[in-house]
């Protein structure tokens, strides 16, 4: 690992005043950058591996963002609060969707160390990313082209992607918020503002070298989730039964009243190069009658532009299945 | 003394059942010392540089930023390392590694190009960033299926074999089953990354090294250096894990010698996770063709299993894929043949049951779909062809065999007979419910082993020897043995292992070192009982020891057990056998395989000690999950820079077994002590992984209809 300085800042104008880049926005971070850290299970990976290699780093794990609160049928999560802390609150507890996308992530270790901001925004598992030995990467290095479009691309994304990026957002929760409506509080030099979770990230097929549209300066200071009046799930598929990212996910909220589909929302996961809201399926599905071939029809009709390379080609067809067997699941329906 | 059958295993309370681990509360408690915590305070550190091509040559390797970087003392390269000599250049098939630096070629993606040697792991870290290399390109050949691939026919494993004439024993069958099968090359991944320190005392060499081959990395230090043998001294007392990846004098041991050479202080070398993909061997992929043809009886009349596995450019690796096939069935008719092909790949090696664990599944997935093609069980299937005497030997009688006992007692185990043989036959809600089986016949392996056993004067014991405990219980069984033989406590019993300087064994590898060790040190204490004058099979115990001891410090004694000769013993020494039954779940839309039970029934003689036994079995089926289900490591194979690079050399993305992935796995042994030597034991240290992928698989073809010849057996395979 290369020699950087390491400071803590314990409240989050000095965090932000630190910060004088667009360091958390940007894919790469150079010796020029001060970079955050706070559990740091992504950002350590990457400075071992010699992909990201920031002069500094500004500590922001103890800063007075460890509430977790319930205003208005909101839930307000503080954005250093662990992921294992937020799992095991009472009010996330009767929230499926949100609760098994937190527990089924990562392991118990990884879980009390991470942090739900630093899970929003961490980084692409793509294998051509994080070894900088390989030369192609527009993420790393905008116009050299894509190594995983030719090479071994089984974890890669299908939505939202094209020939010049496939790396996935390999997070689970920030499937499950999207879903949920989800919204971040930003804080920066400029002053705070909020976004909703989906607007949050930014697509590789819009710009690979941009992860998301955090400005100079800026973080999450906490994550807003409005508590559904709905029925929700969280379906992970992968190889292995855990400690694994996803091959495919789903993350349904679904409100059925007299047989028809009130409310949906839907969030796909191992798919997109963002956390990916399945907004054509919704559209299919809300305010009709639920029914196992409705399910189908949506799930076909959000997968159907699906980008796929040799080592992807079975992604859409699993996203679809998986998609049915959760919103089955949720809706209980069975015909 | 050499080995002679004698009496049958002592039945007294220290054998069987056996003792906690003598190392356990050492290793829970952190207080064990592992090679690497061995080396010397004031070591500088060592770190490697691997190419990032994958194959050419070296035109230049500037070292002048990292010289100027904090820390650092020096960098090695092919430009100023030392020389060396390979070890065992001369041997057709067993060259030792290649050391490092000794030219300027690059032969795989990852192989070393330069050692930056600092004070600390942190500086040497950043300066090895700061080596540039330049390279002179050459185009690789990296895919197995490659016609460029230089493809050596000629028996290169030792592994070819005919019997009969195959043709006239297709022609006697009423079915023939033909199939192809792949398996996905595997990486060992210990725990515990691979370190060496050495330090130099004028012309001894002293070295601290991760190896489950002590004696044999001594002897290619001697070698590669010129020095004689009893002026190197390599200890490694502890393994935080090997399953063959501990092997062989791996290049890192090397570059660790050579840095401590040319510093003149001692170096310690610690690999990185990404290098204990490329530096300390591998499992390779297999392409495999199995032709079994059989009555309509379901007796085998012709067996055909031939298959392809690579190898590196300037290494070899006995990998015999055909073992179990040789010998697992009573076949007139057979061909066995095992062909390689020289890739740009990092040397392969052994990993846990090396040949027979891609093998089995070929042949016993084969043998299912021969089953199911004629309406037989699949246990009948094996018991109507089973192999009563070695028909790989001569026919001669097998020295033990419980494989009809193992067959028997798996199925009612897992209760074979109430399933459905019908394939898809068994659902629950969305999860079609599957079982599977598979024999196993793990080849014999022994080498001679030397052992000391000292009385002291209190009449407590001591054993030395230079084999070393993989993490198995070699310390545990030796104790066992000795506290048996003698008549001791168990805690009157010191054994000291892992020193090339004692008494030469062979490697913690091969399923042999138990077997080799064990009757060594049962010849030991019959040797020193004699000289002490003493009944040999008296068990004196503590005082008749002490009291003949006399007023000596202590009385020795050492004994080699060889290897046996078959033709004179009128036997044939038998492996392990074993049975492995599997039920699974697959989901019915998703493909996802979930092993709900996995019965391992195993005949592996007299078991010295069932809690290490066990843990043996239950290990090697963890790893069997993985390699059915899991295990891959996956090399880019398209053309252009990146061809030849591993692309998932990383704990988080090559995916081994977790708790999550493993029921609680169901272990029985059978059989009783082994003819052929005086303890009665067979090696248990790979059976268990043999057969699992296998039974797994034809467990998902029974719960699907869906037959998968390909490893890991992934949910994209079975949408």
């Amino acid at each position: 690992m290369h020699p950087f300085t390491y400071t803590r800042v314990d409240d989050v104008a000095a965090a932000s005043a630190a910060v004088t880049t667009d360091v958390v926005a940007r894919a790469v971070q150079t010796p020029d950058d001060v970079a955050f850290i706070a559990g740091g299970t992504t950002q350590l990976d990457l400075m071992r591996d010699g992909v990201w290699s920031p002069g500094s780093l500004v500590d922001i794990s103890r800063l007075p963002l460890t509430d977790v609160q319930v205003h208005d049928g909101v839930l307000v999560v503080g954005a250093t609060v662990t992921m294992a802390a937020l799992a095991r609150h009472a009010a996330v507890r009767d929230v499926a969707v949100l609760r098994d996308s937190l527990l089924l992530a990562a392991s118990p270790q990884l879980r009390e160390m991470a942090t739900i901001g630093g899970n929003v925004l961490q980084r692409t598992r793509c294998r051509y990313f994080r070894d900088p030995t390989v030369t192609q990467c527009n993420k790393r290095e905008p116009g050299s082209g894509c190594a995983a479009i030719e090479g071994t691309a089984r974890t890669h994304a299908v939505l939202g992607v094209d020939a010049g990026c496939i790396a996935v957002h390999a997070s689970d929760l920030a499937v499950a918020l999207v879903a949920l409506d989800a919204r971040v509080r930003l804080s920066g030099p400029g002053g705070t503002r909020t976004l909703p979770v989906a607007e949050l990230h930014v697509r590789a097929d819009q710009d690979p070298s941009r992860d998301n549209v955090l400005a100079a300066g800026e973080l999450i200071t906490h994550l807003e989730v409005p508590l559904p009046e709905a029925r929700s799930g969280y379906l992970k598929v992968r190889d292995r039964a855990s400690y694994e990212f996803a091959l495919t996910s789903a993350a349904v909220v679904a409100r059925v009243e007299d047989g028809v589909l009130e409310h949906i929302a839907i969030g796909l996961g191992g798919v997109g190069s963002v956390p990916w809201r399945a907004t054509r399926a919704e559209a299919v599905l809300r305010g009709q009658r639920a029914s196992l071939a409705l399910f189908e029809e949506a799930a076909t009709a959000e997968l159907a532009d699906a980008f796929t390379v040799p080592g992807t080609d079975f992604k859409p067809e699993l996203a679809r299945r998986t998609l049915v067997r959760q919103l089955r699941d949720v809706t209980e329906v069975t015909a | 003394m050499t080995t002679t059958p004698t009496a049958p295993a002592s039945t007294t309370p220290v054998i069987g059942a056996g003792i906690t681990r003598v190392d356990g509360p050492l290793k829970v408690t952190g207080a064990v010392s592992y090679a690497d915590d061995l080396a010397p305070r004031d070591a500088l550190v060592g770190v490697l540089v691997g190419a990032t091509i994958t194959s050419g040559t070296v035109t230049l390797v500037d070292a002048s930023d990292a010289l100027a970087a904090p820390g650092v003392v020096a960098v090695l390269s092919h430009h100023d390392a030392p020389s060396v000599v390979r070890p065992n250049e001369a041997s057709a098939d067993d060259r030792a590694p290649r050391p490092p630096f000794q030219d300027p070629v690059v032969r795989f993606r990852g192989d070393y190009v330069a050692l930056v040697v600092a004070q600390t792991r942190e500086e040497a870290e950043h300066a090895a960033t700061l080596v540039h290399v330049s390279y002179d390109v050459d185009e690789p050949v990296v895919d197995i299926n490659d016609p460029r691939a230089p493809r050596e026919t000629d028996d290169p494993a030792g592994a070819d074999s005919v019997r009969g004439d195959l043709a006239r024993g297709l022609a006697e069958a009423d079915v023939v089953i033909e199939a192809d099968f792949v398996t996905g090359d595997n990486t060992n991944n210990p725990l515990g990354l691979f370190a060496a320190c050495a330090e130099w005392d004028g012309e001894a060499l002293h070295m601290w090294a991760t190896t489950q081959w002590p004696s044999n990395v001594a002897d290619c230090l001697a070698e590669a250096w010129g020095i004689p043998r009893e002026d190197v001294r390599v200890e490694c007392p502890y393994l935080g894990g090997g399953f063959g990846s501990g092997l062989r004098p791996w290049p890192y041991i090397h570059a660790a010698a050579m840095a401590a050479r040319t510093v003149g202080r001692p170096v310690r070398v610690v690999l990185s996770r990404p290098q204990m993909f490329t530096g300390v061997g591998h499992r390779p992929e297999t392409v495999q063709h199995v032709r079994l043809g059989a009555r309509r009886d379901g007796t085998l009349t012709a067996v055909e299993h031939t298959a392809t596995i690579p190898v590196a450019v300037d290494d070899d690796n006995p990998e015999n894929v055909v073992s179990g096939t040789r010998q697992g069935y009573a076949v007139e008719h057979l061909r066995a043949d095992v062909d390689q092909v020289r890739l740009h790949v990092s040397p392969p090696g052994s990993m846990r049951a090396p040949g027979e664990a891609q093998g089995n599944f070929a042949l016993e997935t084969a043998l299912d779909e021969l089953a199911v093609e004629l309406g037989i069980d699949p246990v009948e299937l094996r018991m109507r062809n089973e192999a009563v005497t070695n028909p790989d030997q001569g026919d001669l009688p097998w020295s033990s065999k419980a494989l009809d006992e193992c067959l028997r007692r798996g199925a009612e185990l897992i209760g074979w007979d109430e399933r459905d043989p019908a394939p898809r036959s068994m659902r629950e809600g969305d999860q079609l419910v599957g079982y599977g089986m598979a024999a196993v016949s793990f080849f014999y392996f022994q080498q001679p082993c030397t052992v000391r056993v000292v009385v002291r004067r209190d009449g407590t014991a001591a054993v030395h020897c230079a084999a070393m405990d993989i993490g198995t219980g070699t310390y545990t069984i030796v104790t066992q043995v000795v506290a048996d033989r003698l008549g001791l406590e168990v805690g009157d019993v010191e054994v000291v292992l892992g020193d090339s300087s004692l008494p030469p064994s062979p490697p913690a590898g091969g399923s042999g070192l138990a077997t080799a060790i064990s009757n060594a040190t049962a010849l030991a204490v019959a040797q020193v009982l004699d000289d002490l004058g003493l009944d040999p099979r008296a068990a004196p115990g503590r005082d008749a020891l002490a009291g003949a001891v006399g007023g000596r410090d202590d009385v020795s004694a050492e004994a080699t057990a060889d290897q046996p000769d078959p033709d004179q013993l009128g036997m044939s020494p038998s492996g392990a056998f074993g049975a492995k039954f599997a039920k699974v779940r697959v989901d019915a839309d998703l493909g996802l395989v979930r092993v709900e039970r996995l019965v391992s029934v195993i005949d592996c003689g007299q078991v010295l000690n069932e809690r290490t036994a066990r843990s043996q079995v239950v290990g090697g089926t963890v790893g069997g999950i993985g390699h059915a289900l899991l295990e891959h490591t996956v090399t880019d194979l398209h053309a252009g820079p990146q061809t030849g690079r591993i692309t998932n050399a990383h704990l988080a993305d090559y995916l081994m077994a977790v708790n999550a992935d493993v029921p609680d796995l169901e272990v029985e042994f059978v059989g009783g002590p082994d003819r052929l030597n005086p303890v009665g034991v067979k090696g248990v240290g790979e059976v268990g992984l043999c057969g699992v992928a296998a039974a797994i698989g034809n467990a998902v073809f029974h719960a699907t209809g869906r037959r998968v010849r390909r490893l890991p057996i992934t949910p994209d395979l079975l949408l």
